[in-house]
């Protein structure tokens, strides 16, 4: 059960990650990114991260793609025309990727698993466990991704306030 | 190779890996070969995506709940970058009449 559940997804991911890269239209991207997003969260689910699963689909394939949404519709329909100037572009990236991709595979042949820790299945995963590790061991990067967050919002009012000599 | 057991069936970390691989892939082929901003803003998210699955899987390889802490903190870093670079991009559409990337070759203001 569980495999066939991991090769559907799988399938959905690739397919959504082929279409953000293939499709001419920026809103069919987004839309593909977020088949991608949804397959993953089945597979985090898969993986016993329910609290995972959760953020993804409300925080990212909700709030973050919906502001992707928003800028396409803010910025219109701008198709690709045409190539670039770098015609020679696209061949050298793809032998690029396939030295990427091969560079991965052969890492993946050679892996070696430390041993698993002895953890209890009722408790791994769960908003417990995550909340324990959040506010214990990583309680100072918690704290500097509010910090972080409040940058990004400062800039982006920053970046989009109205330029005074435009009035 | 290792084999992980999901409610009675068994399926091997290395396929997640693997697909975390080619997902991060692809996002680069995104990056390398596309022009429109917004389209690689997009690929960039889909190789953030790609990471937090291999970081995701690691933590379920090891029973150790370090990995989804890794990953919700991609995921927060990955939501400031979203923000800050389409509010970087609305203001280069706005401001200079710009096709893609190609047009957007110099630095000056």
């Amino acid at each position: 059960m569980a495999i066939a559940v991991f090769f559907v997804a799988a399938a959905m991911a690739v397919l959504g990650g082929i279409g953000v890269v293939a499709f001419h239209q920026p809103i069919r991207s987004v839309l593909s990114l977020v088949l991608v997003m949804l397959a993953l969260s089945v597979l985090f689910l898969l993986l016993s991260a329910q609290f995972v699963f959760a953020v993804q689909i409300i925080v990212y394939a909700g709030a973050v793609m919906v502001l992707f949404l928003f800028v396409i519709a803010l910025l219109g329909p701008a198709r690709e025309l045409g190539r670039g100037r770098l015609r020679f572009q696209t061949w050298l990236s793809a032998l690029f990727v396939l030295v990427l991709l091969g560079l991965m595979w052969a890492l993946l042949q050679g892996i070696q698993y430390r041993q698993p820790e002895k953890a209890d299945p009722s408790w791994f995963g769960t908003v417990q466990s995550i909340a324990v590790g959040l506010f214990t061991t990583f309680l100072y990067p918690f704290e500097l991704t509010s910090i972080l967050l409040l940058v990004a919002a400062i800039g982006a009012i920053y970046l989009s306030r109205r330029h005074v000599d435009d009035l | 190779m290792s084999t992980l057991d999901i409610g009675g069936s068994h399926l091997d970390t290395s396929w997640f890996l693997l697909l975390s691989a080619i997902l991060f892939t692809l996002g680069t082929v995104g990056v390398l070969i596309r022009r429109n901003p917004l389209v690689i803003l997009i690929s960039i998210e889909l190789m953030l995506n790609a990471a937090n699955l291999a970081l995701v899987t690691f933590s379920r390889q090891l029973q150790n709940i370090d990995g989804q802490l890794f990953a919700l903190m991609s995921m927060t870093v990955a939501a400031a970058e979203a923000v800050v670079g389409l509010a970087i991009l609305v203001d280069i559409f706005r401001t200079r009449d710009a096709e893609d990337v190609d047009d957007l070759s110099e630095l000056r203001g």
